[in-house]
């Protein structure tokens, strides 16, 4: 495993020698909570982040598999294209935010406007999220164990949300379904997979109200 | 239903097919992007169903087999009845309808102080004198990028295509850009609708995608957009050109995120975009992923680190503050900073928004000039003025003002053959530009529109030389607003250019623009 201590260095420093040292095994990385856009656009390869993660965490990723142990800032994920991001901690605002594919799950907390404009990845928030969650996404999975706060799944236009806990409001061009009997496994595979504890039955299943909510 | 114009078709009947044969020629009605004409369903006649409805674009003209119709601008009655013109009349009936807001595509019908009250100031026998076009040399080039990137763009001439997308615009269309770009030395850009694969190598003037066979020197650039919308955007992509541009905004819908209806999304465009077949794609208005502009300085941080730290960054703008918003994109660090004006073109946007909303091209370079030296870095970071350029008299007088490169984006279109009939939206185009039907898109052959937008660049260049070498300098980087003259108030109180023939400017801009610390906010 190569390990590069990230104390006291810049971005520019830090990504060359990621990149240099990519096709090798696992990397680690220490001391990071500094830096924003940490690990950028990787297209393969596993990194792990011992500590906590600044801003723009995993950005444009493109296939790799990257895990933090500590918490991340804002915008984890963002335009994720493919791969996995695996957070075991809380995570700021915006996580999985304008992601095309690839698997964003946070163990903790996440903040407000998490998966917005998702367009096809999964995305599982095993605590609470914050406000405007899953706001004009446009397809792809939200899954939050926890619970929600205001205007949940705001002009949702496709894709789905699935909900273990409450909310306190939905947002505009919403419709809570029935879950399928797909829905429970595809639940079940996920839950599975990513060892969370929850009963995939006791969800609640939130898709568009209409695929066109904007010209009336 | 669009909005209407002040024109009249007419039609020789005695020489009109359809008149003589009725049901054998309908060009007309197929033509026509508002649907003035239609063809009676049982007789065959074609009949001028909605004469209101021109808007004097003259595509029917064109297409006519017989050169039967003409077009006229309509009595003057119709254009006295200010405010309750004709165009308000319908407006008004279409809403009361359908309970709709009307779209438009292109651009503004209004009129808007534009760089005609501005006039150029020639060199005669006190010094400068002037540059001999024929036998001396000028220096046309620009670089955005020198010194902070690996890779500067050279621009051969000071010129950009701005961005229109693909879903804008047809496959075709991007292509013919971008050989026009390659042929000339000039810089195209994707639009934010992500990537048409064969932009990539023609672009830079190779006729395969392993840049093996080159046919266009000198080759141009690609510059790639980061937009809000975020269609078909990756690490790939991020790096398939030769700089990034960030859209913050734009003209003709400053303060909104592109539109692009369902009607336009081919399965093509939504395998690009990462959409379904036929669904709207809208962006949104700002980036879900800035908060502030920290934020934004991240992203530009992760944006050069994606990139290898190679490319320049270029952002791009509305009308809105010019100001404030290049000193910030200043403090962004952007290697260049493109400024669209009210009067840039649009694919689709709310009607009210293209045409009220945004400050005049030639009233949002003063500010931005004067942001980028107050910050010390005019023509270090480069000034790109968009919006309503369309020739190199344009070009000139933006230059003069303070900017380094202008863009021609509607002008390109029309150089693609577009006669301006206000109804991108509808994917009808029947030049090819901004429809994605077949057959519409296979009336346009990419090298040979390419080849006319690269002759339509060098005419410009020659204008713009023309009138740098007349004006007395040996380069663009020399022009300066002493080269120009406002020929009216007007002007001259928007633009702070010397009245003609007073010489001197408006007595409130002769300390130069002086910042104004409003917020929109503020009370």
């Amino acid at each position: 495993m190569t390990v590069i201590n990230a104390k006291a260095k810049d971005l520019k420093t830090i990504s060359s020698k990621l990149k240099e040292s990519l096709n090798e095994d696992p990397i680690e990385v220490k001391n990071a909570s500094h830096l924003h856009g940490l690990v950028a656009g990787l297209k393969h390869g596993e990194v792990i982040i011992q500590g906590n993660a600044g801003d723009y965490f995993g950005v444009l990723n493109a296939g790799a598999t990257i895990r933090v142990t500590g918490d991340v800032g804002n915008y984890t994920a963002d335009n994720m294209t493919s791969g996995t991001i695996i957070v075991e901690g809380n995570a700021g605002y915006g996580a999985g935010q304008y992601c095309y594919d690839g698997t964003v799950i946070i163990y903790g907390d996440a903040g407000d406007f998490t998966a917005t404009m998702n367009k096809g990845a999964t995305i599982i928030v095993v605590g609470n999220v914050g406000d405007e969650t899953g706001t004009y996404m446009l397809d792809g999975d939200l899954i939050v164990v926890g619970d929600a706060g205001e205007n949940f799944a705001n002009f949702l236009i496709r894709g789905n949300v699935y909900i273990g806990g409450k909310w306190n409001s939905l947002g505009h061009n919403t419709r809570v379904e029935e879950l399928t009997h797909e829905d429970i496994e595809k639940l079940s595979g996920y839950f599975q997979t990513y060892d969370i504890k929850a009963d995939p039955a006791e969800f609640t299943k939130i898709v568009a109200a209409s695929e066109k909510p904007f010209y009336k | 239903m669009t909005v209407v114009g002040a024109f009249c078709v007419s039609v020789n009947r005695e020489v009109c097919i359809n008149s003589r044969m009725p049901g054998k020629c309908a060009t007309c009605a197929e033509v026509c992007p508002h649907g003035v004409y239609a063809l009676d369903a049982y007789t065959g006649e074609m009949r001028i169903r909605n004469y209101n409805a021109c808007v004097g674009c003259r595509i029917c003209a064109e297409f006519c087999p017989e050169d039967a119709i003409r077009i006229n601008p309509a009595e003057s009655e119709y254009l006295s009845r200010y405010p309750w013109t004709l165009a308000t009349v319908e407006e008004i009936h279409y809403k009361a309808q359908t309970g709709e807001y009307l779209l438009r595509g292109f651009g503004t019908q209004q009129p808007t102080p534009h760089f005609d009250t501005i006039t150029v100031v020639p060199s005669q026998i006190a010094s400068p004198e002037p540059r001999d076009k024929y036998r001396e040399e000028c220096d046309l080039e620009v670089v955005i990028g020198e010194g902070t990137c690996e890779k500067p763009l050279h621009l051969k001439l000071p010129f950009v295509w701005p961005a229109m997308s693909f879903g804008a615009l047809s496959k075709e269309a991007k292509m013919a850009l971008a050989i026009g770009a390659a042929q000339t030395g000039i810089a195209t850009n994707t639009g934010e609708g992500g990537l048409v694969d064969e932009e990539m190598w023609l672009a830079r003037g190779y006729l395969d995608k392993d840049f093996t066979k080159k046919e266009w020197e000198p080759g141009g650039y690609l510059i790639i957009q980061w937009s809000t919308g975020r269609w078909g955007v990756s690490t790939d992509y991020v790096n398939s050109g030769d700089a990034v541009e960030v859209k913050i905004g734009q003209g003709a819908k400053p303060g909104m995120g592109g539109h692009l209806l369902g009607t336009k999304v081919t399965e093509e465009i939504a395998r690009v975009r990462g959409i379904p077949v036929g669904s709207d794609a809208l962006s949104p208005c700002r980036y879900y992923d800035v908060q502030t502009l920290e934020d934004m300085k991240h992203m530009v941080d992760f944006l050069r680190d994606v990139t290898n730290y190679q490319f320049p960054i270029l952002f791009k703008l509305g009308p809105s503050r010019p100001y404030d918003d290049v000193a910030a994109c200043i403090e962004l660090g952007a290697d260049a900073i493109s400024i669209d004006g009210l009067v840039g073109g649009t694919g689709c946007s709310p009607d009210i928004v293209t045409q009220g909303v945004g400050i005049p091209t030639i009233a949002c370079l003063p500010p931005a000039v004067q942001a980028l030296k107050d910050s010390g870095v005019h023509r270090k970071v480069k000034l790109i003025a968009l919006g309503g350029i369309r020739n190199g008299l344009d070009a000139f007088k933006a230059m003069a003002m303070g900017a380094d490169a202008v863009g021609f984006g509607s002008a390109a279109e029309i150089a693609m053959g577009c006669r301006v009939c206000y109804a991108c939206q509808k994917g009808n185009c029947p030049y090819g530009i901004t429809s994605q039907k077949p057959e519409m898109r296979a009336r346009l052959d990419p090298i040979e529109v390419g080849q006319r937008l690269a002759n339509f660049i060098h005419a410009c260049a020659e204008e713009v030389k023309i009138l740098t070498m007349l004006s007395g300098h040996n380069g663009i980087s020399e022009l300066s607003t002493e080269d120009l003259r406002a020929m009216d108030m007007t002007t001259a109180a928007l633009t702070g250019l010397k009245l003609a023939g007073y010489d001197r400017p408006l007595s409130f801009w002769e300390e130069g623009y002086k910042p104004v610390a409003v917020k929109a906010n503020d009370n």
